[in-house]
């Protein structure tokens, strides 16, 4: 019983928020604040776990160092509720910058070698050619031309440099490159979107290994659903 | 041009004009269609393998006997769609050979999303043993500023399972790990941040951790750069790929259910951009067209 009735709630929320298809509908209202109030929920519990057993196993309540750093970290997680009370709203800033700071110095660190100075070298080292493979000896090629323009293009931005004609021509190559990236990054976008479909499709529709049930409610809930929102239209176009 | 033939010309261009001010919603409505009906009636088409999922299976066939494997499911319940499905088959993959996996999350979600494939596969029918062949850690908060920690602190930074809330150095399996230097991959299932980048900048660069990254399609071309300059070994992308690799496992799962469904999707969309682009450019210049 349990299970059937996890069955029609979770069919019941997929269509409630695909019924924005349609329109901006009260079911997919009720569907966005319901995921999102659970998906906030589930995670607030996931992070008292985690402090719970940092101080039941993790050594955080030995009195020391320990237990004066945990405490201090309580404090600054406190504070970032006064984001709320206008009067203090300063004491927010406290946490949000050491958070902020910790981050950034931490990303920072290795920034430089993980996405600058190793890219340089993986472009640096390309092979112009592979023996018996063609696509990649084309494509390194590619590379090999395409990536420099791209940073010529906006290295030189606003210059005078842009108006001499090698510049034009690499300020072509540079433009046909991005206008490539941004296709493949929107072919892919609707690749995704379509997968994510798929899946919520192939749950709907019972398949293997969701439960058979699905099918019944989705007919069911999608009829009512269906009929609800059209109905709706139909009788306030009656009534203007 | 006689009069029959401008009516004919004229009722052409109206019907363009029609198309290109189309209600979006009967393009939802063909796009239900076109997902839902190879999904009812599977058309059994082609499912050509590519080079990411050789690469992929090949990495994880390769690991040696013996060795720490950490395994991070990178996403919530939105991702699943499409993540799901390798995550399922990479999981059957590892429990299928002799490696000590330690399952990691930094996002919320990531525990709920290892708790579903939990009941869908069961350790123990590849003969594995909580504790001793493969550990749940669940989710640790804090991004990549946890994940720099849990890199130099594994035992510090989670001090107990998920599963059974006991300490985690009261497992066998954490008897000889103590920081990233003990661990020999990192498999990341991911949809944004944190994510690869921020397993490149706290685990790959300062410790040489290698790592495989499968993610969905959007993710793709930022990923591309990575294993092009081999700070990635091996890149799964999105459910087409997800499906070529259960083909490689000699595992259909719910990626090849799809397959088809992907096909035809991606048919419809190809086809209404070339009707669209048909449509722009043959009104383009007319009374009611787009200029």
């Amino acid at each position: 019983m349990v299970d059937l009735l996890a069955v029609w709630t979770a069919v019941f929320f997929t269509l409630a928020l695909y019924s924005i298809l349609y329109k901006d509908t009260a079911w997919y209202r009720i569907a966005e604040s319901v995921y999102l109030g659970v998906a906030v929920g589930y995670g607030v519990s996931l992070d008292l776990l985690y402090v719970r057993n940092q101080w039941a196993t993790g050594g955080w309540a030995t009195p020391g160092v320990m237990l004066g750093g945990f405490i201090i970290a309580l404090v600054l997680g406190v504070l970032w509720y006064f984001r709320f009370v206008k009067q203090y709203f300063y004491l927010y800033r406290w946490p949000l910058s050491i958070i902020v700071g910790t981050g950034i110095g931490l990303a920072l660190r290795a920034v430089i070698f993980v996405q600058f100075t190793d890219m340089i070298k993986a472009q640096a080292k390309l092979n112009l050619w592979i023996a018996n493979d063609m696509m990649t000896t084309f494509n390194n090629i590619l590379i090999f031309i395409m990536v420099p323009c791209v940073l010529l293009y906006f290295w030189f931005t606003g210059a005078k440099i842009r108006e001499t004609a090698p510049m034009k021509v690499v300020d072509k190559i540079a433009r046909y490159t991005m206008m490539a990236g941004f296709g493949s990054a929107f072919g892919y976008t609707i690749l995704t979107r379509f997968s994510m479909f798929i899946g919520r499709a192939q749950f709907l529709l019972g398949i293997t290994p969701n439960p058979p049930e699905n099918m019944t409610a989705f007919i069911v809930l999608g009829l009512l659903i269906l009929a609800s929102m059209v109905g709706y239209d139909l009788f306030y176009k009656k009534k203007s | 041009m006689d009069t029959s033939e401008e009516e004919e010309l004229s009722s052409k261009m109206a019907f363009l004009e029609k198309f290109m001010d189309m209600d979006r919603r009967w393009v939802y409505l063909l796009s239900w269609i076109f997902v839902l009906a190879p999904l009812l009636y599977p058309l059994g088409l082609p499912i050509p393998i590519n080079q990411e999922a050789i690469k992929w299976y090949d990495t994880i066939d390769k690991i040696p006997n013996g060795s720490v494997v950490i395994f991070a499911p990178m996403y919530g319940t939105s991702g699943m769609p499409e993540l799901f499905p390798m995550t399922v088959a990479t999981m059957r993959h590892l429990w299928s050979k002799d490696i000590k996996v330690i399952v990691v999350t930094f996002w919320t979600e990531g525990p709920l999303v290892f708790r579903t494939l939990l009941t869908q596969v069961d350790p123990t029918s590849y003969g594995k043993v909580y504790g001793k062949d493969w550990i749940n850690l669940g989710y640790v908060p804090g991004s990549e500023t946890a994940m720099s920690s849990f890199g130099r602190d594994i035992p510090g930074t989670v001090s107990s399972d998920f599963i059974e809330g006991k300490p985690t150095t009261s497992f066998p399996i954490m008897a000889n790990i103590k920081t990233a230097t003990d661990i020999d991959l990192i498999i990341s299932i991911e949809t944004g941040t944190p994510g690869a980048t921020e397993w490149l900048r706290q685990w790959q660069a300062p410790f040489g951790v290698p790592m495989i990254v499968g993610c969905i399609g959007v993710s793709v071309p930022g990923m591309a750069p990575f294993l092009q300059s081999g700070q990635i070994s091996a890149l799964l992308p999105g459910l087409t790929s997800s499906a070529e690799y259960e083909l490689l496992l000699k595992k259909p799962g719910l990626a090849v259910a799809g397959v088809d469904a992907v096909s035809m999707s991606h048919l419809m969309v190809v086809a209404l951009v070339i009707l669209g682009n048909i449509a722009y450019f043959a009104t383009r210049g007319s009374k009611g067209g787009k200029k």
